[in-house]
């Protein structure tokens, strides 16, 4: 009995995924919400999501939405779930699926979890440190790191609690605890390996693959592929650098809070008066050679530390292979994973799969790829690109040109010029955009579903 | 009378980064003395003519006391005594190994270095009593993170330091302090990032993936070498491989290590090498892999393939030179015995692994003057390599040249439109010139002579870097119009504006009065007329080869921007231009080498604008992996180093 896939990516007008499915055999049908998010939360922004999630609403009339899922802690993810509550709460989806990583009765995740807010925290502290007129001059640094903190929702006008030691929660935070209740059911936790039938059509119709995110910690942690091969504790190390650096800038600035006993870093020694300072010193504060110094460079290493817990956030997404069983063709969501997201997928032990299967199976059976990250440059694995070779690939991707955001800094372009090129040339030119919509391509031809669309959505039907 | 000045100054310091020194098996090795050139008037700092350490650490906000050299005390126990917990025995070390890097450089190239200049704008203008910057500034703890760099903006080296972290792993101190200006290595590589600006401020520009690939490796090559130049150090882990010489253990080690070293999160230069593997805890010698570079597009692990390929190299001129050797010791069978090998033994092996590594030092750098002023490729440093080396070296008794090429064969690196590999071949063609053209050499040439033996006779380095000045704006207007500069040997010579033009376009210089369009991959970019010329460098160098050879030398350096209009190419910028190498022997001043990078319309302007502007179906910047994050058209050692 053939199945169709009729995958819905909505316009959330800036840079956001929020994608409806929908598989139908005969009368039966499944829907699958994966994401609900766009970044900048302005009022616009939030107006713009409760008309998709009424839509949502009106596109599972007579049936019901079975899944929503989250797949990372990212405004432009989440921030739909948390905006439009109410709509969803009446909606009332069966079941929420979330990554283990937001299981509640997982140790690994707890303390990973911990890790992550103590890291975020200290961010932000360092973020308001910053902004002290003692360092007048670090506002393109701030500038930076605000970006970043502005994918967790963060404006930088929270309070911060001195008792608890704790900002309110962010909104990404919000919207996991409203998705852990909002099902009829508890929600599901996830982890790689683990293949199941997609509920609500009869066995072996669509299968759900979850490839990640990675349960070895160390993959967590990979931003970049194939460099370096001792990330034990990344998270740890770099939540220890935040705190040094936090405790550096507030001796420096004077703020309350640090500990008297501090103990020097790195010296022990205390400093003494000599007379061997002046050349020294002459040099430094010499007028002429005023360019050469250096008392904001170490800065940086604030925009580093964001740019990590970036790429840690994206590595930590949810992400879902769907396999209309008859044909074999698959689905890919690749939510934002990075570069060590997808590479741990070669090391998953499959459950309840013969021993040659593999991730390649899945890549080389994908007639639907969204693509990772937006079309970023480092959430496309080559190797999985590489091997998506089937004739009917489409891209579906999620950005929007008019949005700074994916334009900003050097590196961030969205998509990525040479994986824009190469997803091209993989779908032979089947692209469709969230801003530019669906391609002009003889190819579209070729394939029995159509591509379509509105002012609210792109669609586009996977024929089983 | 005034007295006679030391010839050296000796300061104690560490051979590898001192989180060996604490395992016992390295702990007597450790520590060495260094033996640096005498600085007169040495400033606490240390101050001195080429290099300010300034020990400001802007996290705690304060200056560290700066160690003083010349203090008594110190002078008389070699320098301060190495601790890792003592900032004036950093400042001293930073110094000791960047002096030490400057030698290594000063006696390869035959001149003085100087640092790149300041680039200080005023109403428009150069502010040219600003541009001569005497001194690298050094700051030995300038941030708190696992990073060091090399600064253009500031002309400066900074060097990190961060806590470790609180699991042991390996030979760290859980919890301690680790600084990044103890590492030999670390220091050796950024000093040689300095250098390299100094000498190309170009190659800073992203015109193509060897370029940024070019400055990592050149770097690590010389830390690389510098560390096998140290007899100690060797003699120390050839006792350890008790008898295991025929493979490539020993050295390939010391190069893991130092991949371990220089590395700060990234450890492509480690595996390019070899590995251990971790079934037997051997280490194993990575097999060359010739289609690694045409596959390999990120910086660093395209730089280790050029890494590997000199490291190649020097192994197998080891391995040749010490057949001999290990036939005597082992009367012929070539086997050592199980245990310990004779004392002898080791420091004479030793000492050929010491002399081919600073050997193939010399021939690395010096190639640098052989290389063009723009857009260099690792086929273009090979050909430099090699004419460089013939040119001093005519006879190569110990098969340098043919070692180095056998290893650049084997990681499948070669030179564009270069039929053999061979010495011949590789060489770069002298020009062909016809009568005419040679007179208009002879003009040049004939133009500049005075003014260059002036610098040969010229000691203090602002005074070379003014003169250099000097004649390199001169040489501009003569090169634009000789029949003004040099009225009377322009009549002399018969030569027309048109016969001259022809000799400018041999040497790589392009006239076009009116704008050019080319059209690339998609797009159609629009050139401004009269593309400026300018002369980067006249540079004088005197030097010895390894068998005794002297050569005098000038080195002209011509480059020229072809820029488009405006709304052509988004500011597309090509530069085109050659490096002339020039010798002087019995006061004739002859044209031996021209090495070119056309404006060529036709293959490397395309390729350009394909990977900058992204124009065509080929890879843009950034390219790897459609990855590293945030390469981008000029380069930025704080990020290169950061990730």
């Amino acid at each position: 009995m053939p199945v169709t896939a009729n995958i819905k990516m909505y316009r959330v007008g800036e840079l956001g995924d929020c994608f409806l499915l929908c598989f139908s055999q005969q009368n039966q049908r499944t829907h699958v919400l994966i994401d609900c998010g766009s970044y900048w939360n302005k009022k616009s922004s939030v107006d713009r999501m409760k008309i998709i999630a009424e839509d949502i609403a009106k596109q599972v009339k007579g049936y019901q939405l079975d899944v929503v899922v989250g797949t990372h802690q990212h405004n432009d993810h989440l921030s739909g779930y948390v905006h439009a509550e109410a709509v969803f709460k009446k909606i009332k989806p069966r079941q929420v699926w979330l990554s283990w990583l937001d299981d509640p009765d997982n140790k690994t995740a707890r303390k990973i979890g911990k890790d992550f807010n103590n890291y975020l925290t200290r961010l932000r502290l360092i973020q308001k440190e910053l902004k002290s007129s003692f360092y007048a001059g670090t506002e393109k640094i701030q500038q930076n790191i605000q970006h970043l903190l502005g994918f967790y929702g963060i404006t930088g006008a929270e309070r911060f609690n001195a008792r608890t030691e704790k900002f309110p929660a962010d909104l990404p935070a919000r919207a996991t605890g409203i998705l852990k209740t909002l099902g009829k059911n508890k929600p599901k936790y996830l982890s790689p390996g683990e293949v199941f039938d997609l509920p609500g059509l009869g066995k072996e119709t669509v299968k759900v693959y979850v490839l990640g995110p990675p349960r070895e910690e160390e993959f967590l942690y990979k931003k970049e592929p194939g460099k370096g091969e001792t990330f034990d504790h990344k998270l740890s190390l770099h939540a220890a650098q935040a705190e040094k650096m936090l405790t550096a800038l507030k001796k420096a600035t004077g703020s309350a809070g640090v500990r008297k006993a501090e103990e020097p870093f790195p010296f022990d020694e205390p400093y003494r008066e000599s007379a061997n300072f002046k050349p020294v010193e002459d040099a430094y504060y010499d007028k002429k050679n005023e360019w050469r110094q250096i008392e904001l460079d170490w800065l940086n290493q604030a925009e580093e530390l964001a740019l990590w817990l970036d790429g840690f956030t994206n590595n930590s997404s949810l992400v879902l292979a769907f396999e209309l069983v008859e044909t074999g063709k698959v689905l890919l969501f690749a939510a934002d994973a990075q570069a060590g997201n997808w590479r741990s997928w070669k090391e998953i032990k499959w459950k309840k799969k013969p021993a040659g299967f593999s991730w390649l199976n899945l890549m080389n059976n994908t007639v639907l790829y969204k693509a990772g990250h937006h079309g970023s440059h480092n959430s496309t694995l080559v190797e999985g690109l590489e091997n998506m070779t089937h004739e009917e690939l489409v891209v579906m991707i999620p950005v929007e040109k008019s949005d700074p955001m994916v334009n900003y800094g050097k590196g961030w372009k969205m998509p990525a010029v040479n994986l824009y090129k190469e997803l091209k040339k993989s779908s032979r030119n089947r692209i469709i955009r969230m801003d530019e919509g669906i391609s002009k391509a003889k190819a579209w031809n070729d394939l029995a579903g159509k591509a379509g669309g509105n002012s609210l959505y792109w669609e586009y039907d996977v024929k089983g | 009378m005034s007295q006679a000045c030391p010839k050296y100054r000796l300061l104690r310091g560490y051979t590898i980064d001192p989180g060996f020194s604490t395992r016992l098996d390295t702990m007597g090795v450790n520590e060495t003395t260094y033996k640096i050139r005498w600085e007169e008037d040495l400033l606490p700092g240390p101050i001195g003519e080429y290099l300010e350490i300034i020990d400001f650490d802007p996290i705690n906000y304060c200056f560290y006391e700066p160690v003083d050299l010349n203090a008594r005390d110190v002078l008389a126990s070699n320098g301060v005594s190495p601790s890792e917990g003592n900032a004036k025995f950093h400042q001293q070390f930073v110094y000791t190994v960047i002096m030490q890097t400057i030698e290594n450089f000063e006696k390869a190239l035959g001149r003085k270095i100087i640092w790149r200049s300041n680039h200080k704008w005023v109403n428009g203008r150069l502010d040219e009593s600003q541009r001569y910057v005497q001194k690298l500034r050094v700051y030995p703890h300038g941030m708190m993170e696992a990073n060091a760099f090399y600064t253009t903006e500031k002309v400066a080296l900074l060097f990190g330091y961060f806590q470790a972290a609180n699991n042991v792993q390996g030979t760290n101190f859980p919890g301690g302090a680790v600084f990044t200006c103890l590492s030999p290595d670390i220091i050796a590589h950024e000093t040689t990032h300095a250098i390299l600006d100094s000498m190309y401020p170009r190659y800073m520009e992203n015109t193509n993936p060897d370029v940024p690939a070019f400055h990592e490796a050149f770097a690590d090559i010389v830390a690389l070498l510098q560390r096998f130049s140290n007899p100690r150090l060797l003699e120390h882990q050839i006792e350890q491989t008790r008898g295991r010489l025929d493979e490539y253990n020993v050295m390939g080690e010391l190069a893991t290590q130092f991949g371990q070293a220089v590395e700060t999160g990234r450890g492509a230069l480690r595996s390019a090498i070899g590995r251990h593997d971790p079934r037997t805890g051997k280490w194993k010698k990575m097999e060359p892999d010739p289609g690694a570079y045409p596959r390999t597009l990120e910086a660093h692990d395209r730089g280790a393939i050029l890494v590997a390929t000199i490291f190649e190299a020097f192994m197998r001129l080891y391995n040749f030179r010490v057949q001999d050797l290990i036939r005597i010791a082992t009367q012929g069978s070539g086997i050592l015995p199980q245990g310990s090998i004779h004392p002898d033994l080791v420091r004479r092996l030793a000492a050929e692994a010491s002399d081919i590594a600073s050997h193939l030092l010399s021939i690395c750098i010096r190639a640098l003057d052989y290389c063009p002023p723009v857009d260099i490729s690792f086929g273009d440093y090979l050909q430099a390599l090699i004419t460089a080396d013939t040119d001093l070296s005519p006879e190569d008794n110990n098969g340098y040249r043919v070692a180095l090429i056998d290893a650049f064969r084997a990681w499948g690196i070669f030179p564009e439109r270069v039929k053999t590999l061979s010495v011949y071949s590789l060489r770069w063609s002298p020009p062909d010139f016809n009568k005419k053209e040679l007179s208009a050499v002879e003009i040049m040439a004939g133009f500049i002579k005075e003014d260059v033996r002036e610098i040969s006779r010229l000691t203090d380095r602002k005074k070379i870097m003014e003169k250099y000045r000097n004649v390199q704006a001169k040489l501009q207007l003569l090169l634009m119009n000789p029949e003004k500069m040099q009225p009377l040997t322009w009549k002399r010579s018969r030569l027309t504006a048109k016969d001259w033009t022809g000799f400018l376009h041999k040497i790589g210089v392009e006239h076009y009065s009116q704008p050019i369009r080319v059209k690339t991959g998609d797009t159609e970019l629009e050139f401004s007329a009269n593309p400026p010329l300018e002369v980067h460098n006249v540079k004088h160098a005197f030097r010895i080869g390894r068998e005794e050879r002297q050569l005098e030398q000038v080195i002209i350096s011509l480059t020229q921007t072809h820029r488009t209009v405006k709304n052509s190419g988004a500011g597309f910028r090509f530069r085109s231009g050659c490096t002339m190498v020039l010798n002087i022997a019995n006061d004739e001043m002859k044209l031996e080498y021209i090495v070119l990078k056309r404006f060529d319309r036709d293959r490397r302007l395309p390729r350009q604008a394909e990977y900058q502007l992204g124009t065509g179906a080929g890879l843009t910047v950034p390219v790897s992996a459609y990855a590293d994050s945030r390469d981008s058209l000029q380069l930025s050692f704080q990020q290169l180093h950061s990730h």
